[in-house]
C-alpha cells in the first residue's frame, strides 16, 4: 500500500512540474504559429499591393494621395479597392503601407542598380516624366504582441517588403 | 510508469511542434521565394526584344531585385535574408534565368533547378526562374529526420510575352497607313522588314524621303491633348515624343489606343493639320513631339528645340538610349539598347485629317541616326525622322515589327489580329 500510494505521490509530483512546461509549450506553440500566418498575411498583403500597383495605367507615384495608389493598398487590405469591407487583418491600416518608386540605372558591370525616383526629375508622369522600373511596397509600424501568461509581454514588428517590376501583369 | 510513457510522448509532442511551426515557415519560406520568382521572371521578360544582348539585360533586370547590396531586395525566412545569400546555416541559391522560346518548353523547365536555356537572345519569348533556399527545423531538428536542421525549399516563376494586344498604352502618337492595298499582308501591313522608312508629317504634294531610306510613311498626329494637363500644350507634345501617349485624369484609357476603335487628328491649339510638301516649318504641333523624338537619341537639346516652353528642364527627365548606333536590316539583332529607340505606332485603314481613323494594329519601329550614324538636328520642314521596321533574326520566328513586350495593354475582347506587340504576363 505504501509503495503505492508514493508512487501515486511520485505521477502527481511529475505532473505539476510536467504541466506548465507543456503549457509553456503549447502556448509558444500558438504564439509563434500566429506570428507566422500573421507574417504570411501581411506578405501576401504587400504582395498583392505590388502586382496590383505594377499592372494599373497611369499611376503617379511621385503623388502621395494618388487614387491609384489608394484604391491597391485598399485591395491590398480588403480586397475591395474601395475600402467598402473591414480590413481583413486585424489592427493594418493604410498608413502602414508604403510605396516606394525606384528606377534602374546600369552599372559599369552589365548589372542594374536601383535607386529611389527623384521627383523632381523623374517619375513624376503628372508633369509627363517616364514611369519608374520597379516599385517597393512595405509595412511599416505593424506590431505584435505575443500572449503568454506570467511573462513580459513585447510588441514585436512584423516588416514584409516586396520589390516588383513596374509593367506586366 | 510514466518513464516509458515521457519516451513515447517527447518525439510525438515534437513531430507535432514540428508539423506546426516548421511546416508553417516552409510554406511561408516557398512563398516568399515564389513572389521573388514571379518579380524576377516579370521584370526579365520585359527586356526580351529580340536581339543578342537580350538575355543578358534581362538576367540584369532579373537580378536587381534580388541585389545582396540593396536593402530593399526581396527577401526570404522572415524577409531576414536576401534570396540567393544565405548565413552560417542557411543557404539559398539561384540559378541563372533560363529562356525559350516556346512556352511548352518553359513549362518544362520550370521547377528544374539548373536548366539551361533553349534560346538564344534573338528568339526568347519565355523566361523561367528557379531559385532555391534552405528553410530553418526548430522542432523537426531534435529528431532523426531532421538530423541537418534544415531543409532545402524551390521556388519557382515563368513569365513570357503574351498573345498580341488589342489595347496598347503609352505607344508613340504616330498614326501610319497601312501600305497593303486590299488588306492583303496582315503581318506586315506591306511593310519590309528591315528596310528604314522616312516617317513624314503627312503632305500634299510630292513627298520626298531622308538619305539611306527606302520609302516613306505619312504619318498624322492622333488626339491625345489632356487640356486639364498642367504642363503648356507644346511641353505635352514634347513629352508624348519622348515618352509616348500619357494618362489623363479626367478621360480615362487616354494612354491607350484600342484595334477597331478610331483616331482623330490633335484638336490642340497648335495645328498639326497637313500642309503642303516642302513647306521650309513644319506645323506648329510637329516641332516640339520631334524634339522629344530626338531625347531618345541624344541629351544634347536640338537647336529648333529651343522654343519649346520648358525645354530646359524637362529634356532632363529623359535619358537617351544606350545604344544609338545605325543598324539596317538583320543587323538589328545587334541592337544593345535600353529600348529606348523603339517606338510603338497605331497602324491605321486610311490616314484622314478630318474623318475618323480606324485603328488595325500596332507595329514598333527601331527609331533611326542618320545613315552616318550622327544625330539628326530633328528640324525638318516635313517632320521627317528615319526609323526601321525592326527584322528579327530569321531562325526566331519572331513576328517583325512586334519584337518588344509593352508595359500596359489589355485583351478587351476578340479584335480579330494574330500579330503585333503583346505584354509580359506571369504564366505560373
Amino acid at each position: 500500500m505504501r509503495i503505492t500510494n508514493n508512487r501515486r505521490g511520485n505521477a502527481f509530483l511529475e505532473v505539476v512540474l510536467f504541466l506548465p512546461l507543456m503549457v509553456l509549450l503549447l502556448v509558444g506553440m500558438t504564439q509563434i504559429a500566429k506570428f507566422t500566418y500573421t507574417y504570411f498575411s501581411l506578405r501576401k498583403t504587400v504582395y498583392s499591393v505590388a502586382s496590383y500597383l505594377s499592372a494599373q495605367q497611369g499611376v503617379n507615384f511621385c503623388n502621395a494621395g494618388d487614387p491609384n495608389i489608394a484604391a491597391a493598398i485598399s485591395f491590398g487590405l480588403t480586397g475591395t479597392s474601395d475600402n467598402s469591407v473591414p480590413v481583413l487583418i486585424t489592427g493594418l491600416d493604410p498608413t502602414m503601407i508604403s510605396v516606394v518608386a525606384q528606377r534602374a540605372t546600369p552599372t559599369a558591370g552589365g548589372a542594374t542598380s536601383l535607386a529611389p525616383c527623384d521627383c523632381s526629375s523623374d517619375c513624376d508622369i503628372s508633369q509627363g516624366q517616364l514611369p519608374p522600373d520597379y516599385i517597393v511596397v512595405s509595412i511599416n509600424g505593424y506590431t505584435l504582441t505575443p500572449r503568454i501568461p506570467k511573462l513580459a509581454q513585447m510588441p514585436i514588428p512584423l516588416m514584409p517588403r516586396v520589390k516588383v517590376p513596374y509593367g506586366g501583369t | 510508469m510514466s518513464l516509458p510513457f515521457l519516451v513515447i510522448l517527447v518525439p510525438v509532442v515534437l513531430g507535432m511542434m514540428g508539423f506546426a511551426l516548421d511546416l508553417g515557415r516552409i510554406y511561408l519560406i516557398r512563398a516568399e521565394l515564389n513572389q521573388a520568382a514571379g518579380a524576377m521572371a516579370v521584370a526579365a521578360a520585359q527586356q526580351l526584344n529580340g536581339t543578342v544582348a537580350a538575355t543578358s539585360a534581362a538576367s540584369a533586370a532579373a537580378n536587381a531585385t534580388i541585389d545582396p547590396g540593396g536593402t530593399d531586395s526581396n527577401a526570404y525566412n522572415f524577409g531576414s535574408l536576401t534570396v540567393g545569400q544565405g548565413n552560417i546555416l542557411l543557404s539559398s541559391a539561384t540559378s541563372d534565368p533560363a529562356y525559350f522560346a516556346a512556352l511548352a518548353d518553359a513549362q518544362a523547365a520550370f521547377g528544374q533547378a539548373g536548366a539551361g536555356s533553349g534560346a538564344d537572345g534573338t528568339s526568347a519569348r519565355h523566361v523561367v526562374i528557379n531559385l532555391n533556399a534552405d528553410a530553418p527545423l526548430l522542432f523537426w531538428g531534435l529528431l532523426s529526420l531532421g538530423q541537418s536542421r534544415k531543409t532545402n525549399i524551390a521556388g519557382a516563376a515563368l513569365a513570357g510575352i503574351s498573345a498580341p494586344l488589342c489595347t496598347g498604352c503609352n505607344i508613340a502618337p504616330f498614326a501610319i497607313q497601312r501600305l497593303d492595298t486590299g488588306d492583303t499582308d496582315p503581318v506586315d501591313f506591306g511593310l519590309v522588314p528591315g528596310n528604314i522608312y522616312t516617317f513624314g508629317h503627312s503632305c500634299t504634294g510630292t513627298a520626298t524621303q531622308l538619305t539611306g531610306s527606302t520609302g516613306r510613311i505619312n504619318y498624322l498626329v492622333i488626339d491625345r491633348y489632356d487640356t486639364g494637363s498642367a504642363v503648356t500644350e507644346d511641353d505635352y507634345l514634347f513629352n508624348l515624343g519622348a515618352n509616348g501617349l500619357q494618362t489623363s485624369t479626367s478621360t480615362p484609357g487616354w494612354a491607350c489606343s484600342t484595334i477597331n476603335g478610331t483616331e482623330n487628328l490633335w484638336t490642340g491649339t497648335l495645328s498639326a493639320a497637313p500642309q503642303a510638301c516642302a513647306a521650309g516649318t513644319p506645323r506648329p504641333a510637329i516641332q516640339p513631339l520631334l524634339c522629344g523624338l530626338s531625347t531618345r537619341l541624344t541629351n544634347a537639346t536640338p537647336t529648333a528645340c529651343n522654343n519649346v516652353t520648358n525645354v530646359s528642364t524637362i529634356s532632363g527627365s529623359f535619358p537617351m538610349d544606350s545604344d544609338v548606333n545605325y543598324y539596317v536590316a538583320q543587323d538589328y539583332v545587334d541592337y544593345a539598347g535600353n529600348n529606348r529607340r523603339i517606338i510603338t505606332v497605331p497602324v491605321v485603314e486610311t490616314l484622314s485629317a478630318t474623318a475618323p481613323m480606324t485603328v488595325v494594329g500596332f507595329r514598333q519601329f527601331l527609331l533611326e541616326p542618320n545613315a552616318d550614324s550622327s544625330i539628326p538636328t530633328f528640324a525638318d520642314g516635313d517632320g521627317r525622322f528615319l526609323a526601321m521596321y525592326p527584322n528579327p533574326a530569321v531562325q526566331s520566328g519572331l513576328t517583325s515589327g512586334a519584337v518588344l513586350p509593352l508595359k500596359q495593354g489589355r485583351f478587351d475582347g476578340s479584335c480579330g489580329i494574330t500579330t503585333g506587340p503583346g505584354k509580359v504576363v506571369l504564366h505560373q
